[in-house]
């Protein structure tokens, strides 16, 4: 199975999420940012589920949640989902990753954390290997 | 994948067998029954259940014998096509999901057998429409799917591809996709 990550680095991509974090605030929804400028420390990469495998089916999910000072999620809850078939090993995922824990001058900023788990197929010879 | 290819052969035909024994129970002029009529088609469909083919065929060859009624001669057909599939001989196993299906034309089960044959065979324009066939037929059969899956694996294979982004509006719009720059 094939796997990418992607982070956010650029400052651009910062800059936007500062600026967005506090209309969240001001509605009184929870607040989501992608970047917490907490470190993973070790991220699960979900299994294809296999039903949608076997149908052919693609997707993505968006899960959100909040990271404790341990380094450990919290609240996890899907936010975006094209197909309930994949909800359940993203969330699984996310429960099994962890972050580097907060050192004790460290405040923890309550902005909830997000990841996209986008499921793809890609076609390949019958000779090639799995 | 072959491994995988081999599990989901014995999962699918033993999945597939018709149960002789409760079917039978009930015979064709709708006399109660106590108990299988033919012991020998309900242990020949109980041991292919069970995952033994040599034994379900070996059993289901001796109950076809002695069946009564075209329901019982077409229930150790099927059990038959699926025993032989079991073990790995579907040019054994075509002629009795043949018998079957010339006998009644709606049977899914035995599209759906009859499609794991010509699969094994790499006859896959022939398994693709028993698929369709029984989907007709039964269109929420996992079975079906698990065929048309198989099926899909050997004329279209996928390898399938996780990708985790942090990206904050990732799945929103594609927007600060690098990609769409």
């Amino acid at each position: 199975m094939g796997v990418t990550i992607l982070r956010t680095t650029s400052l651009g991509t910062l800059l936007a999420a500062a600026l967005v974090v506090p209309a969240f605030g001001q509605s009184g929804v929870d607040r989501v940012d992608s970047n917490t400028e907490r470190v993973p420390l070790h991220t699960v990469i979900p299994e294809y589920p296999e039903v949608p495998r076997r149908d052919r089916v693609e997707g993505s999910v968006q899960v959100c949640f909040n990271i404790s000072r341990s380094g450990y999620p919290r609240r996890i809850a899907v936010r975006h989902s094209t197909s309930r078939l994949f909800e359940k090993t993203a969330k699984k995922a996310v429960r099994q990753s962890t972050w580097k824990p907060l050192s004790d001058g460290e405040q923890e900023s309550g902005i909830k954390a997000c990841r996209t788990f986008r499921f793809s197929l890609v076609p390949v010879s019958r000779d090639e290997p799995d | 994948m072959k491994t995988r290819h081999i599990s989901y052969w014995i999962l699918l035909a033993a999945a597939f067998l018709l149960l002789a024994g409760p079917e039978l129970a009930a015979d064709e002029e709708s006399k109660t029954v106590i108990g299988p009529r033919n012991a020998l088609l309900a242990d020949g469909a109980n041991a292919l259940k069970a995952g033994d083919g040599v034994e379900g065929v070996r059993l289901t060859l001796r109950g076809l014998e002695m069946a009564q009624g075209e329901l019982e001669r077409k229930m150790g057909h099927s059990n038959l096509c699926a025993g032989y599939i079991l073990i790995d001989k579907p040019l054994t196993a075509l002629p009795h999901c043949n018998w079957v299906l010339e006998r009644d034309p709606d049977h899914w089960r035995t599209y759906n057998n009859r499609a794991l044959v010509y699969l094994r065979l790499e006859r896959f324009e022939e398994s693709e429409a028993d698929i369709a066939r029984g989907q007709a037929l039964s269109p929420s059969s996992r079975n079906l799917k698990i065929a048309k899956g198989m099926l899909l694996d050997e004329t279209d294979p996928v390898r399938s591809n996780v990708e985790v982004d942090e990206r904050r509006s990732a799945m929103e719009d594609g927007s600060d996709d690098p990609s769409n720059n």
